[in-house]
């Protein structure tokens, strides 16, 4: 289980994050959900340690971060992370050089899934390719928790949907996602829970199969209730 | 200590189309420069061998009238020099890019690095090393080039014109080859040792400012300046090495600068790795 | 696969529980015999890839079913249909009653007479019967795709 208590980030003398708490299990899907600017990417980045917080805390699995945290999380951001002078290969070569629980076979099937030509370089990929080799460098990795930031946005439809075709195999079976996004229709049925927020806190924090068989309501229903008033 | 490693062998294969670079331009223009001057002046004795001149008439740069490699050397100052000098501009500017080329650009590798399963200080330390290495490398090529020089020389002066000459000479003959390779080895460290104290103050500088950004470069430059005043104290106050009538004894001068070179370099360097592993942002 | 022929796209809906609609899917498909008891069904993930949603959503459904007895399991094999007939049935007459339920209440608000409504009901039942079967007619090739 991922832990955020309390999390608190000043940027420039604006309060960022006002104590945002909230949990993300394994083997489910959390989505964490707001406008523009509300803060998700610097939770994520704040919980794996890309940016310090000025107050609060982070466990996974019950432990503060270390080293071996980069082992057991894994972090896709909103854009590739390689030099683009690397080659696709090399990029790879790269993750297996310093990730132990890197799985090779898991990036050729991933690359394969995606289509994606390993000789290509990674300045010259499209915006929706990228996004797509960006996903194989996160999940060819055999974490236990997966962090990705927008991973739907700016791409086009056909590179969306393959990209939400990953979390219906078991590519994301068994481990615990945690994903930001500014829209949430489409993938709406993808989600295990959500994280509503707002103002920096989180207004709500839910199971999505629940609020609908209990209050008859949507994610995107709740969201406008909430986020709206 | 294998990351580090591997993290020290990327860092110098990012570099390493500049770096061959620096080192064709150096071996180019120091090499084709003294074509130039030998093949002119080697002309110009056999035109006077020719309208039957004395060869013994020397000239300011060649007394004796023959051509010796440590007085070409000292002729061909400025672009002898010229190469060095670019590529101590290049190291210079590479400090700052070795660490905000991660941070700038389409794709990000700073989020990359930071997130490897390795101690953060080993980003850091592969980064001086390479630095170091650049500087090393850079001084070793330049020592490679000057025997090939001299094997030029030798090809293109006939022996009857030739004057041998010292390697020590060969260095001393030209302004920029005594700071890069100091006659003693005491000095040699020395001077290294200042500029690399140099090159970890500004790394810790560079991390001041990309964990604080705005107010970072204000912390950046009053870092550098109180360095700067550690370093300098010393000497200002009148307590020089030569100074015969300084307080100190040249050794005691000797030890306590060095005692501060090593606060310097420890502060710079333990900054740095508590910076990249608490502070730092992206 | 046997859940998605005939060119049926299953499409869900935002507010009710996904895996109920689920539910719902395989209840329609045995209804109109479209499966049959004893079939073998798709695993847990190939349904969650078949129908783009979330292992976990996939397996309360597979749950829900095998609470309702809908779905079998033994040991390691694959789930099947169950074969127990009544069960079956009450499928069908379930997803009819459950249907004109709520079509009931959602008509009690205009007060209409039961004649008239019959009536209606059955004009409109079959004028769709009609459109849906020149509509297949016209255009049968393309929708196999």
């Amino acid at each position: 289980m991922i832990e955020v208590v309390n999390m608190h980030k000043r940027y420039r003398l604006r309060n960022v994050l006002n104590g945002v708490s909230f949990t993300a299990e394994k083997g489910q899907v959390t989505c964490l959900i707001g406008v523009n600017g509300a803060g998700k990417s610097t939770v994520l980045k704040a919980i794996m340690g890309l940016t310090p917080m000025s107050k609060g805390t982070v466990r996974i699995d019950g432990r503060a971060r270390e080293r071996e945290t980069y082992e057991k999380v894994a972090f896709i951001p909103d854009h590739l992370t390689m030099p683009s002078y690397m080659k696709l290969s090399e990029g790879l070569r790269f993750m297996a050089d310093f990730y132990q629980s890197w799985n090779q076979a898991r990036a050729g099937e991933l690359m394969k899934f995606f289509r994606l030509d390993t000789s290509e370089r990674v300045g010259n990929l499209s915006k929706g390719t990228a996004a797509k080799y960006n996903l194989v460098i996160g999940l060819a990795q055999d974490t236990d928790y997966v962090l990705m930031d927008e991973p739907f946005s700016g791409i086009d439809l056909f590179s969306r949907e393959s990209i939400a075709e990953v979390f219906s195999t078991d590519l994301i079976d068994g481990r615990g996602v945690l994903l930001t996004t500014h829209e949430v229709g489409e993938i709406e049925h993808l989600l295990d829970k959500a994280v509503l927020l707002s103002h920096g806190t989180v207004a709500k924090e839910f199971q999505c199969e629940q609020v609908r068989s209990e209050e008859g309501k949507s994610v995107v229903d709740v969201m406008r209730e909430v986020l709206w008033v | 200590m294998n990351r580090y490693l591997k993290l020290l062998h990327m860092e110098i294969h990012r570099f390493r189309y500049i770096l061959a670079g620096l080192m064709a331009i150096t071996a180019a223009v120091q090499i084709g420069v003294i074509i130039r001057t030998l093949v002119r002046e080697v002309a110009k004795r056999k035109e006077d061998i020719l309208n039957h001149q004395s060869i013994d008439v020397g000239s300011a740069l060649f007394p004796s009238g023959k051509l010796s490699f440590a007085s070409t050397m000292f002729g061909i100052q400025f672009w002898f020099a010229l190469p060095i000098l670019l590529s101590i501009a290049v190291l210079g500017l590479y400090i700052f890019l070795i660490w905000y080329r991660d941070w700038f650009g389409r794709h990000t590798f700073v989020y990359r690095l930071l997130l490897l399963p390795t101690a953060r200080r080993n980003i850091y330390l592969a980064k001086a090393t390479a630095i170091l290495a650049f500087i090393l490398g850079m001084l070793a090529f330049q020592l490679l080039l000057l025997p090939v020089e001299n094997v030029i020389f030798n090809l293109i002066v006939p022996a009857e014109m030739r004057e041998a000459s010292y390697f020590a000479d060969v260095i001393a003959a030209n302004q920029a080859l005594p700071f890069l390779l100091p006659q003693n080895f005491d000095q040699f460290v020395f001077s290294y040792g200042l500029g690399f104290s140099a090159v970890l103050a500004v790394f810790t500088a560079i991390l001041l400012e990309r964990s604080y950004r705005r107010l970072g470069i204000l912390y950046a430059i009053l870092y550098l300046i109180a360095c700067a005043a550690a370093v300098i104290i010393l000497p200002v106050s009148n307590q020089t090495y030569f100074n015969p009538s300084a307080y100190l004894y040249p050794e005691e001068f000797f030890m306590i600068e060095m005692v501060i070179f090593a606060l310097v370099v420890a502060s710079s360097v333990w900054l740095g790795f508590r910076l990249l592993a608490k502070k730092i942002t992206v | 696969m046997h859940t998605n022929d005939g060119g049926t796209e299953v499409f869900f809906n935002n507010r009710d529980p996904v895996y109920l609609q689920v539910v719902r899917h395989f209840k329609e498909q045995i209804a109109t015999g479209r499966m049959e008891a004893g079939q073998v069904i798709p695993s847990r993930r190939e349904l969650a890839a078949l129908f783009k949603i979330n292992p976990n959503t996939a397996q309360r459904a597979y749950k829900e079913m095998e609470e309702q007895q809908l779905i079998v399991t033994e040991g390691n094999s694959p789930s099947r249909i169950t074969n127990q007939m009544e069960i079956l049935q009450s499928i069908r007459t379930e997803l009819l009653h459950d249907t004109v339920a709520a079509f009931i209440a959602s008509i009690r608000k205009i007060e209409v007479p039961i004649e008239e409504l019959l009536d209606l009901v059955e004009r409109e039942f079959n004028e769709a019967r009609l459109h849906e079967s020149t509509k297949i007619s016209d255009s049968g090739g393309d929708r196999n795709d």
